[in-house]
């Protein structure tokens, strides 16, 4: 069970104060509700740079046993020239040792999201979408996946995904 | 360490219209809020893509794009009222674009480090 958490909001939007972070204090709640005991903070957004994304999940992975992303899961830049940049989870990809890894495509073949579910080191590392109500589906399915297994990365991440596409349920 | 990877993959077939809004002023824009606005107005799911400070790109899922540009003054009129965001005089949908559904297994498979935006340039 982890004891210490650290919740890390990324994209330049948050950083700049364009948009409030409502993300952050739902997650808080829902990892309190799993270890009351436990240590939950909140570090300012990361930019949207591979780089400091990075470097930032390796420091913080060495002072805490849980990292809980948000943002940039998406295709993003890789798509839509216009929309933001999502690094996340090409981080993740980069600098996890052990991990697995679920991707969402629209019908048009774009990627609207990944998520990943990795160690790096002891540090258990996992994204969630930046939308709020995908956000808690995911952060809800983590719960209670890591309740009932929390060395499972693969049964963590699957749930995962599949609560964020479930928020898709009412549209197709 | 070894490392060690596992990867799956998922599509929904779902129909979303891509908006994008401009000319406007975003400070301190509560997303949930404005989801719940557009989501009021159009009785369909909205999604925020993309903000910055001066544009709101957005999916609406299940609505056609004739259907958005009919509804452009109420969508604008409706998006001034979340907090956070002010009106210029250039507020307008300055673009509306519906998906395409493409043919999966005519999408060359994609490698990591490599352009994603490529594969799609000759797939629509």
């Amino acid at each position: 069970m982890f004891t210490k958490a650290v919740i890390i909001p990324t994209g330049d939007e948050l950083k700049a104060g364009i948009v409030l972070d409502t993300d952050s204090p739902m997650i808080m709640q829902t990892l309190l509700s799993i270890n009351g005991g436990c240590e939950v903070r909140r570090i300012a957004p990361v930019l949207d740079r591979q780089e400091l994304i990075e470097s930032t999940i390796k420091k913080m992975a060495s002072q805490n046993d849980l990292i809980v992303m948000i943002g940039g899961s998406g295709g993003g830049h890789r798509y839509s020239s216009t929309l933001g940049k999502d690094f996340t989870h090409s981080s993740l990809e980069e600098i996890l040792e052990e991990k697995h890894s679920s991707k969402m495509y629209g019908k048009n073949g774009h990627m609207w999201c990944k998520l990943v579910c990795g160690k790096l080191g002891d540090t258990l590392v996992i994204n969630v979408p930046g939308p709020f109500d995908e956000a808690k589906a995911a952060i809800g399915a983590f719960k209670q996946k890591y309740i009932e297994n929390e060395n499972d990365l693969k049964s963590i991440n699957t749930a995962m995904m599949e609560a964020v596409k479930a928020k898709y349920s009412n549209v197709y | 360490m070894e490392k060690k990877d596992e990867e799956n993959s998922v599509i929904v077939q779902v129909d979303k219209t891509v908006v994008k809004v401009t000319g406007i002023d975003v400070k301190g824009l509560n997303i949930q809020q404005l989801e719940k606005i557009l989501l009021d107005k159009l009785k369909s799911m909205v999604r925020v893509i993309g903000v910055t400070g001066e544009s709101i790109e957005m999916d609406v899922y299940g609505i056609d794009e004739d259907d958005i540009l009919r509804e452009k003054d109420g969508i604008i009129k409706a998006i001034a009222t979340a907090d956070g965001i002010t009106l210029s005089d250039l507020a307008q949908i300055s673009s509306v674009e519906k998906i395409k559904k493409v043919d999966f297994d005519k999408i060359p498979e994609y490698h990591e480090g490599t352009c994603m935006k490529e594969r799609w340039l000759n797939v629509h």
